[in-house]
């Protein structure tokens, strides 16, 4: 076997061959390439100094290369393992020993990572959707388990920090009163819990109100209690806001280091916007794709993909040719229809923030409890009717508005989504805006409403609940009407697609899995959720409920209604994107969460907060109870003389960072020019030999 | 050299662990799966080659369009027919397997994209190559001009020293920014 494959060895053949004088080709174009007509079967063809810098050096003396890397035939390997028992080992009982433990050492990896492969939450799922349906639908359920597990673990910390001590400590601990001789502000009265009819029971768990007001869903239930112990105290106020403050700062380090590997992965490929063709040609087939029908699917979304970058090409050459006068009309049109769609946006917001004061009235003119239910159930839930209608009609018209810009087809897709975020978060901001005017009567501390409390009493007695329930009906309302749409729409749809077959339902084929839309649904509800979170400690939990649900509910609807997204566009799939809009997101409660803490004044007469002017002023009066050693060093830290050296040495490790980064990058660009130059030189030593033989 | 008997025994089981990036329960269903596609007559024999019809029925490689280049890859078979042993069949799911190298992948990628076996992609490698990704293997489903677009831009990227084809070391460094490469070029049994 062995003496056979030697025959074969290094059978090589001058090759002449006329280069096909593609353009750029500057050379001659009778090229000689050395073509040593070597197919896989020949002797090593493999490149060693591919592998890992340090082993081509090591050769035979040293640590034995890993004979499973080498691309060779197993009848060889297996002649080369032989070979290597025979030898002679040159290594010391220390290196011995070392390979000895590095063996046992990397079994006992691979043993934990397949151990590890069934722990992890849905992986199995996860794998067969990426297998069918591509990397992008694959990149939204990887997105939505990554929130679940967000928001379980905040949950926990909120659970062990402040509802259990709250829980424990509600008997035990005193609540100091301190009287301001306000006492009209201090009255709060929710509907006493008792008992309830069933069907109210229902109204009051979609509505927040009723049985579940007083109760530890929502802020008003909690007490300023405190316990001192000897060597134990726990101040629950304090708790409260340095959970809050710290689950923020949790979920910002948890998505920056999510973000740190996918930027890793986005420069990597030196920039996903460039199309690439021999990416997409060489990288496109997936191995894993079984079964005729994916298999088919695939085919036609590589096709669709090469198809509309070739056009996209030919769209650029043609632009590029347009008269001024043309160019000239189509900028106006584009103005034109930017201002358009800023209109629309306008009128939403508007129609958002009309909603909302409109609600706010209905709910708290509503004294009578006799009142119609339903009516009040509706107003209730009317700015969350009026936000999911304009998330979904406006990008609709703007997509109608888009046809008529001729924008190419990958900035067509970003411009869409940059119109649907902004709508979704500037929405959201305007609902949150509207309720802190109602509440605040806009800034106004003179207004006849405000000036008693220093807030509007006579509409809220307990404001921070009230947002806290809107909140909750956000996210109430989105789970359901994520589940409406999949059993009144899509189902359906899929049902008249497969079983009448007509050209209307052919043109309108089976729901298409739209990754950018869902996952821009799930930054809106985890936006909604870090906004409440400070107002309904429990809102997590609920959001890690509704979040499960809605995996089992996509991943039904995919299976069954969808067909694979047809055009995909690498940026706007990325997970590097899924994370800057949720970080913008972030940004948006946290503005929300800050203004709450440092600005508004609690409510008197409920929460943990209700004899102070402010959130925040907690803090200071803690801090002058601390030991003086622990003030001292805490004034130490915050003063000029601690931080500035801080500041200016990670100031030095960023540079470095940057550096080095600069660095990497030009040096793989040398090392292409290299490559470039090795193989001239090659033609041109060939050249010279063929000059010098005649 | 294929399993000594019906069982195949610990030494030649570690053997082959050491040699591919397969681990002992891979390994032994492999066997398990391609003793099934051995006759019942020849299940003695050490070094039965299957033939790559039989092959071809795998359900893992029914309907890839690569799979004849695969067996034809891996087959060490003097007949070119693309008949695979035990040993062809362990190096076939060792390249395709969750651990092994980029470098392995790449290298294996190539030769089975190469479909004129002549050591470096050509136009009509790529021609091929589109058409398989795209549709029927001898029906074209772009049109020429559109194919001659393509292929023009991919030398255009990927050719470096400009001789009009792509080899080894080129498409390694395109296939090298490519972060999920190693997980497409997958096969499990």
């Amino acid at each position: 076997m062995i003496s056979e494959l030697q025959r074969q060895h290094s059978r090589g053949e001058y090759n002449y061959v006329a280069g096909d004088g593609y353009p750029g080709d500057h050379h001659s174009l009778r090229l000689r390439r050395l073509s040593s007509q070597m197919s896989i079967h020949d002797f090593p063809h493999y490149n060693p100094s591919l592998s890992d810098a340090g082993d081509s050096e090591a050769g035979d003396h040293g640590q034995p290369r890993d004979l499973r890397s080498l691309p060779l035939p197993m009848a060889i390997k297996k002649a080369k393992l032989k070979s290597r028992g025979i030898q002679v080992p040159v290594l010391s009982k220390v290196e011995l020993w070392k390979q000895e433990k590095l063996k046992k050492l990397r079994k006992f990896q691979t043993k934990a990572r397949e151990f590890l492969y069934f722990l992890v939450l849905w992986g199995k799922t996860i794998q067969k959707i990426g297998g069918n349906f591509g990397g992008g639908v694959k990149s939204y359920f990887l997105f939505l388990r990554f929130l679940v597990v967000l928001n379980f673990v905040s949950f926990l910390l909120i659970a062990g920090f402040v509802i259990i001590p709250s829980l424990v400590f509600r008997q035990v601990g005193t609540s100091f009163m301190n009287s301001t001789g306000n006492e009209r502000c201090t009255i709060y009265e929710p509907n006493p819990p008792g008992l309830v009819v069933f069907y109210n029971f229902f109204l009051d768990l979609l509505s927040g109100t009723g049985f579940m007001e007083y109760s530890f869903m929502f802020y008003g239930y909690y007490k300023n209690t405190m316990v001192e112990n000897n060597s134990f105290s726990y101040k629950i106020p304090l708790a409260y806001l340095f959970t809050a403050v710290f689950y923020f700062a949790f979920c910002l380090i948890c998505i920056i280091a999510r973000m740190g590997t996918a930027a890793r992965v986005a420069v990597a490929t030196g920039g996903s916007t460039v199309v690439n063709y021999s990416m997409t040609v060489f990288n496109g087939w997936n191995f894993g794709c079984l079964g005729e029908t994916a298999t088919k699917l695939k085919q036609k979304n590589l096709l669709y993909r090469l198809q509309v970058d070739l056009e996209e090409e030919s769209l650029k050459k043609r632009a590029a040719s347009l008269t001024l006068l043309k160019k000239f009309g189509l900028h106006s049109l584009r103005l034109l229809m930017a201002l358009l769609v800023l209109g629309l946006n306008i009128a939403a917001f508007y129609g958002i923030s009309y909603a909302t004061t409109y609600s706010q009235e209905q709910q708290n003119k509503r004294v009578n409890k006799e009142s119609d239910r339903i009516q009040d159930l509706f107003f209730e839930y009317l700015p969350s009717i009026v936000i999911s209608v304009a998330n979904f009609l406006v990008p609709l018209l703007c997509d109608q508005i888009a046809k008529v810009e001729h924008y190419s087809p990958s900035i067509t897709v970003i411009v869409a989504l940059l119109r649907a975020v902004v709508l979704r978060f500037v929405g959201l901001g305007v609902l949150l805006f509207t309720l802190w005017d109602q509440i605040t009567c806009t800034g106004n501390m003179d207004d006849a409403k405000c000036k008693e409390c220093s807030y509007n009493y006579a509409s809220y007695a307990c404001w921070e609940t009230r947002v806290g329930q809107e909140m909750y009906k956000l996210t109430l309302f989105d789970l359901l009407i994520n589940i409406a749409v999949l059993v009144l729409v899509e189902f359906p749809r899929r049902m008249v697609v497969d079983n009448w077959s007509s050209k209307v339902s052919q043109l309108v084929g089976r729901q298409e899995f739209v990754v950018s839309s869902n996952v821009l649904g799930l930054v809106y509800s985890q936006t909604v959720v870090w906004t409440g979170a400070l107002f309904c400690p429990l809102l997590p939990l609920i959001n890690t409920v509704k979040f499960v649900i809605l995996f089992y509910c996509k991943k039904i609807t995919l299976f069954s209604n969808c067909r694979p997204p047809q055009k995909t566009f690498r940026s706007t799939t990325s997970a590097f994107f899924f994370l800057v809009v949720l970080l913008l997101g972030w940004m948006l409660a946290s503005v929300v969460m800050i203004y709450s803490i440092a600005v508004i004044h609690p409510s008197r007469g409920c929460g943990p907060f209700r004899f102070s002017d402010n959130m925040w002023l907690i803090i200071p009066t803690s801090f002058y109870n601390l030991s003086a050693a622990t003030q001292e060093f805490l004034f130490f830290i915050g003063s000029q003389a601690f931080t500035i050296p801080l500041f200016s040495l990670s100031g030095l490790v960023m540079c470095y960072v940057i550096a080095l980064f600069s660095i990497y990058g030009k040096s793989v660009g040398l090392l292409r020019l290299q490559l470039k130059r090795e193989s001239r030189d090659k033609q041109f030593l060939v050249k010279q030999i063929e000059e010098l033989s005649r | 050299m294929g399993a000594t008997a019906s069982q195949l025994d610990t030494g030649k089981l570690s053997e082959y662990e050491e040699l591919t990036f397969l681990t002992k329960q891979e390994i032994l269903l492999a066997y398990k799966r391609f003793d099934k596609l051995v006759p019942k007559e020849e299940k003695n024999r050490i070094d039965y080659r299957v033939r790559m019809e039989d092959i071809l029925e795998l359900p893992e490689l029914k309907f890839n369009p690569f799979k004849e280049r695969i067996c034809k890859v891996f087959s060490t078979s003097d007949k070119k027919d693309g008949s695979l042993d035990f040993d062809d069949f362990l190096d076939f799911l060792s390249a395709f397997s969750e651990s092994a190298t980029l470098e392995i992948k790449s290298h294996y990628a190539f030769h089975i994209f190469d479909f004129e076996d002549d050591g470096t992609l050509g136009r009509q490698d790529l021609k091929q190559l589109v058409n398989c990704l795209t549709g029927k293997a001898d029906k074209t489903s772009l049109t020429a001009d559109e194919m001659k677009q393509l292929i023009n831009n991919i030398l255009a990227e990927s050719d470096i020293d400009k001789d009009g084809t792509v080899n080894l070391s080129e498409f390694q460094h395109v296939i090298s920014r490519s972060p999920d490469f190693v997980s497409s070029f997958k096969i499990v049994l």
